[in-house]
């Protein structure tokens, strides 16, 4: 018998030669070329206003942002979505000298539109329009956002398409699921009121309004970033020349906030859905954070990736889910690290424990370099994409900004990623994926959902 | 090995057409030659940032998949990724990303397209992967299955367990047209995907994916030489097919006004979108329309946009444009102009009609400065897209490729709208945008039960 096996072997070994002769490897490419930041150039108006410039492209554009550290953080318990009615009525109800149907002309005339967005942490007023025209957008937004109307003829139209967002909000599983992920780890928080009631917006005047803008608008929290080709000149001038005569307003301040760690299930009825919409995540290390490579480089491995290993486990090993992804969102001094996929309804238990399987195998078994090595060269790759567009380029110059980073985050950041090891993965893996302390939401039948969740024990209990 | 000599077709950018007098014009460089089996390379060097997109287009859309297997050109786009010869299953995903890209395919009316984003020194290796895909794929029945299992996911995820799910982009098509062609569900029915074995990827693979079905294009921070060489390296040795003719996908002329309603059971507020059939490409009708399209529904300033939110506040948006699923330039087939909104139930869907109907009847009307401004919007518009990060102007000029033969069209596009006079507008815009000619879909909100 010893001998039969002996020859099953060598056949074996022989078949594998073949065939991975014939594979061929694939060409390695040649020599990375040089990758500097783009360079900018910054100022500071006396009234505290910050500027920044930057070159950028062959295209004749420019995007103009002005980002204001204000937003939905700053609404009170009963004023959910303010902001946004707010900047809604910024951009709709024109200033004290054009409507809004004229600054649409003008701006169109530049080649874009003018687009005011509300985030938790900040406000964006941002428009992309024709090179030669930076100097004429610029005056506008600096009248949109210093000379507000703020009419009372709008405000109820706006006020209805809240509500019809809200509605049509709350039917997406998505949105249901981060309304309550995001409402149980900062209950009692601004973080945590993702909707408004029918009632609130009903309740929001004209008044309500202006007095949001006070108390939040201003130079001191605004910068203007300027991207694209542009003369320089004549921008830097036209922004000195439009924002001088703005109000200093108030300081920078964000209200203090804690989060809420539990390992609570929310199960939220959609009865009959095909699927179930799963958030697991617990709060993580903020961008400030020594160690937040590799808590970047970690999270990547895991579910951060097309080739990460949730991923790979459950769209393609399992086929259970089309688009997982997991995620660092970071407010104002605080994050959360979450996994989110929408995985077929019968697989719900399963998904869960094979989450919990991945981490614990990356807990227990520092990943190879190879896998490693694999996920830096893409990290690295990934920040000169992000790096390598308008839109891009301010947004790591605002996440420097916001969250008070040194420049050394952007200029060292590949060297960074690269000095992770194996071990600190593994480490990170154990100190901040905690499975059993993950708070779970899951959107779907909940009749089917309730005879899974005996899977889920089991996975908290995994070792 | 031995190559024949390569047949090359050179646009040099200085004799393309679109020449205009705006000392602001960007001209796109275009290099376009063929290799002798067929496929079609179109270089672009963009040295802004040090990356290259790889792009493959290949001319096989959803609309001609075959009859018994809707959705099949999209699964079928999902198993290039599942393995080939020199790549197993995960190992193109890897390679890509290992090497600082970034990757993504997709499935559209008249073409399957697979793209990378890359480090500009690993050019070589995504023409490698590229190539190595055309060649051939090694698909297991695992493989399928698997991948029948990620497409219903992702049938789920976008449109059964999404309210508005396929509305207006997957529902109109059906509603509008005749032809089975342009009116089945190319996302596919459950049942459909379900059924799809082996050899139908065998077959649709030895059918469609061959470099005389293929545009590769290659947009970024290269040597041209060089590039030229690796192409030739990699692609010089596929073997061409026979492709089979192209099956007859016009669409019978409409006579008369379609209303169709759909219910939603996921739902709670109504929808409408409102579609007209679309003249043939590349004719002065069609640009009329990608200048009508910009004065009806395109920025803050447009007619629709303006009227329905600011004048009679049905809506806080109005989505609009030619070809849902891409642009006005990369289809190749019957098409529709369409818009939509959402709105609240007190409103009726006539009076959302007839505002659709004054904002046309008020083309009658414009001038040339109104013309003026829309060129303005479409070229910024277009700008932005042939910049960014390599993807836009490959899809461009891919698509021009293949459709046309003739990628530097992407330079003459500007001159195509600034020829087109007021009269033609009005003419385009009672030809086209009469009530004869249009679909309206309206979603009827059902929902029952409510979570809360």
């Amino acid at each position: 018998m010893k001998s039969f096996s002996q020859v099953f072997v060598a056949a074996l070994t022989l078949l594998a030669t073949v065939a991975y002769a014939q594979k061929q490897t694939p060409p390695a490419g040649g020599k990375p070329k040089d990758f500097k930041l783009p360079e900018k150039k910054l100022n500071t108006l006396p009234n505290g206003l910050k500027t920044t410039m930057v070159q950028y492209g062959a295209i004749p554009k420019v995007t103009i942002q002005l980002i204001l550290k204000t937003g939905n953080v700053h609404e009170a318990e009963n004023e959910v979505w303010l902001a946004d009615l707010t900047g809604d009525l910024l951009k709709e109800g024109g200033t004290t000298t054009m409507d809004f149907k004229t600054i649409s002309k003008k701006v169109a005339g530049m080649g874009g539109d003018i687009n005011v967005g509300v985030g938790s942490d900040q406000t964006f007023i941002t428009g992309s329009v024709l090179s030669e025209f930076a100097p004429h957008l610029i005056k506008l937004m600096a009248d949109m956002i210093q000379n507000p109307k703020f009419p009372e003829s709008e405000i109820g139209r706006l006020k209805d398409d809240l509500k019809r967002n809200l509605s049509v909000q709350k039917d997406v599983p998505q949105a249901k699921a981060q309304e309550k992920f995001l409402g149980t780890i900062y209950a009692n928080h601004a973080y945590g009121r993702y909707f408004p009631t029918e009632k609130m917006l009903d309740s929001y005047t004209v008044d309500m309004v202006k007095a949001f803008y006070e108390k939040n608008f201003g130079a001191k929290r605004t910068v203007v970033y300027v991207v694209g080709k542009f003369d320089e000149g004549a921008t830097g001038k036209a922004i000195e020349d439009s924002f001088k005569g703005w109000k200093e307003g108030p300081e920078i301040s964000y209200p203090p906030v804690e989060q809420i760690k539990t390992n609570k299930v929310a199960i939220i009825d959609r009865p009959n859905a095909p699927q179930t919409t799963v958030i697991i995540g617990l709060p993580t290390l903020t961008p400030k954070a020594e160690d937040v490579v590799s808590l970047q480089v970690t999270n990547a491995i895991l579910g951060g990736s097309f080739s990460s290993r949730i991923t790979t486990n459950l769209r393609e090993d399992k086929g259970f889910t089309y688009s997982p992804f997991s995620t660092i969102q970071n407010n104002k001094g605080v994050s959360i690290w979450y996994e989110q996929a929408d995985v077929t309804s019968a697989n719900t238990g399963e998904s869960l424990q094979e989450i919990a399987k991945e981490i614990n195998k990356l807990q227990k078994e520092a990943p190879s370099e190879t896998e490693l090595n694999g996920i830096k060269n893409y990290m690295s790759g990934l920040f000169v994409l992000q790096n390598s567009s308008p839109g891009g380029i301010i947004g790591q110059l605002n996440f420097i900004d916001q969250n008070e980073l040194n420049e050394s985050y952007l200029t060292n950041r590949v060297q960074n990623i690269h000095s992770v090891t194996p071990d600190q993965v593994s480490k990170m893996a154990r100190e901040h994926f905690k499975y059993e302390d993950m708070t779970v939401v899951l959107v779907g039948d909940k009749k089917l959902l309730d005879k899974q969740m005996k899977a889920h024990e089991e996975a908290k209990k995994l070792k | 090995m031995k190559y024949s000599v390569l047949v090359i077709i050179v646009f040099l950018t200085s004799c393309g057409g679109g020449k205009t007098n705006d000392p602001n014009a960007f001209q796109v460089p275009v290099e376009y030659y063929k290799l002798p089996n067929g496929l079609k390379v179109v270089l672009s060097q963009d040295a802004t940032a040090p990356t290259v997109c790889v792009a493959t287009y290949y001319n096989i859309g959803f609309r001609i998949e075959p009859r018994d297997r809707t959705g099949f050109a999209h699964l079928f786009e999902h198993m290039m990724f599942q393995g080939s010869e020199n790549l197993g299953k995960n190992e193109f995903a890897k390679l890509v990303q290992q090497n600082g890209g970034v990757f993504n395919g997709s499935t559209r009316f008249d073409f399957t397209n697979y793209f990378e984003v890359m480090p500009a020194h690993k050019l070589e290796t995504a023409l490698w992967a590229e190539a190595d895909r055309m060649k051939g794929l090694a698909i297991t029945q695992d493989n399928l299955t698997n991948q029948q299992g990620v497409v219903k996911n992702e049938v789920r995820v976008n449109v059964l367990n999404q309210p508005y799910g396929g509305f207006p982009w997957l529902d109109m098509p059906q509603y509008a047209n005749k032809n089975w062609f342009n009116a089945h569900n190319f996302y596919g029915d459950l049942k459909d995907l379900d059924s799809a074995k082996l050899e139908d990827v065998d077959k649709f693979f030895k059918t469609f994916y061959a470099p005389n079905n293929a545009v590769l294009a290659v947009v970024g921070d290269f040597e041209t030489a060089e590039a030229k060489k690796w192409v030739e390296q990699y692609f010089g040795p596929l073997a061409q097919s026979e492709l089979p003719g192209k099956p007859d996908i016009s669409e019978p002329k409409q006579e008369q006004e379609q209303v169709h309603h759909k219910s939603d059971t996921l739902a709670s507020k109504p929808a409408i979108a409102v579609a007209y059939k679309m003249p043939d490409r590349n004719t002065a009708d069609y640009y009329a329309m990608g200048l009508i399209d910009q004065l009806l529904v395109q920025g803050q300033d447009s007619k629709l946009f303006q009227k329905l939110t600011q004048e009679k506040g049905y809506t806080g948006q109005v989505s609009g444009g030619i070809n849902y699923l891409g642009n006005m330039y990369n289809y190749n087939g019957p098409m529709v102009w369409m818009a939509d909104l959402i709105y609240d139930a007190n409103v009726s869907p006539d009076s959302i009609v007839n505002v659709f109907d004054q904002s046309i009847a008020e083309l009658n009307s414009i001038t040339q400065e109104d013309v003026d401004m829309a060129i303005i919007k479409l070229r910024s518009d277009l700008y932005s897209y042939i910049g960014g990060n390599g993807f836009g102007r490959a899809d461009l000029l891919a698509s021009f490729a293949l459709f046309d033969d003739d990628p530097s069209r992407i330079n003459s596009l500007e001159g195509e709208f600034k020829k087109i006079t007021l009269d033609q507008i009005k003419k385009t815009a009672a030809e086209y945008l009469k009530p004869a000619n249009r679909t309206i879909l309206i979603v009827d909100p059902k929902k029952t039960t409510t979570t809360l």
